[in-house]
């Protein structure tokens, strides 16, 4: 916990209590939108990329309607309103990788991404780098993301927008002969469902995190019995 | 599409004096030994994002994103993520006179005095 309060802590604030006051939005808007965004992440998105590698009628179904099929990792694509969010339409695509196909997810307008199945894009997702590069020189960017595919693998970068949102269903890496669901689900990382990684036994993160380590560790020398 | 004003020239001394102060949230982490990767206020932030694009009106959601980037990449290139997405929140408000600057000072004041007040 950070025992401080920080400036922008206190902008979000008091930025959010102006708006309210202003009528830009209201208090119980902020609220559901707040909490959905508290509950969104990639878990029902590695489910169902999972399912699809071990259930082929799954997998067809997830292919023709990405929408119902987010029905049954528990996704629904009208919460929280009933309609969706403001910013993500109820238009799911899902591409599916081959021997010879790789799909990379990008929107070189601004960051539509399928947050309600994938949670919050990553900042470099965001950023204007990687949605001007991955367009122009699509393996390059791949191989700075440690992602080298060879010349015969045709790389197809699919560009959402506001009513086409895009998930990668990547190939089922060998290795994995036997998985259940659960052990195949831990392997399909966020990145992998972008397109800037392949799933590799073994792997379950997309990047190592750096540890941030206290410059003022609390110890128990003090601590009294 | 309607045109909107470039309102990524002005300057915000506010914003400013906050980027110069630099209590961004990866050295703040640092320094208290907090492995999250976002702020905790991050939510939050996202849920204003979406409950204003739920209207849209006074700040369509590609504008906003539009100078997000423009601002991210210029005056406020020194802030990480997603510090960058809230200052460029605050002035793309402040900038259009939707928010004025003036009581955002002094809201500022009065919610970091009733936050210390409890600490």
């Amino acid at each position: 916990m950070v025992e401080e309060i920080t400036d922008f802590e206190v902008l979000e604030i008091a930025l959010r209590e102006l708006a309210i006051e202003k009528g830009l939005f209201t208090a119980e808007d902020h609220r559901q939108y707040t909490e959905f965004a508290e509950a969104m992440g990639p878990t029902p998105a590695s489910r169902l990329v999972a399912k699809a590698w071990i259930d082929p009628a799954f997998k067809k179904r997830a292919l023709e309607d990405p929408i119902a099929a987010s029905l049954e990792v528990g996704i629904n694509w009208l919460n929280p309103t009933g309609f969706g969010t403001p910013s993500d339409f109820t238009a799911l695509h899902i591409l599916e990788d081959t021997p010879t196909l790789h799909h990379v997810v990008t929107c070189t307008l601004c960051s539509c991404y399928p947050r309600p199945i994938l949670g919050n894009s990553p900042e470099w997702y965001r950023t204007p780098n990687y949605r001007r590069r991955i367009v122009r020189t699509p393996r390059q960017v791949l191989a700075e993301f440690g992602l080298f595919l060879s010349p015969e693998i045709e790389v197809r970068v699919e560009d959402s927008n506001s009513k086409h949102r895009f998930l990668v269903l990547p190939m089922r890496p060998d290795g994995t002969e036997g998985w259940s669901e659960e052990q195949l689900a831990a392997i399909v990382t966020r990145d992998c469902m972008i397109g800037v990684a392949l799933p590799k036994p073994g792997v379950t993160t997309n990047a190592v995190l750096p540890v941030h380590h206290a410059s003022e560790p609390i110890t128990n020398n003090s601590t009294e019995k | 599409m309607v045109k909107t004003p470039d309102v990524t020239n002005i300057r915000v001394k506010l914003l400013e004096h906050l980027v110069e102060r630099g209590q961004v949230w990866n050295r703040m982490a640092e320094k208290y030994g907090v492995t999250n990767p976002v702020p905790p206020w991050k939510s939050s932030l996202d849920g204003m994002c979406d409950a204003l694009d739920k209207y849209g009106a006074v700040l369509p959601t590609v504008t906003r994103r539009e100078e997000e980037d423009n601002l991210t990449e210029r005056q406020y290139a020194e802030l990480p993520f997603p510090e960058s997405q809230l200052v460029s929140l605050a002035h793309s408000l402040i900038a259009r006179k939707i928010i004025d600057e003036n009581a955002l000072t002094n809201r500022m004041a009065e919610v970091r005095a009733r936050l210390e007040s409890c600490t």
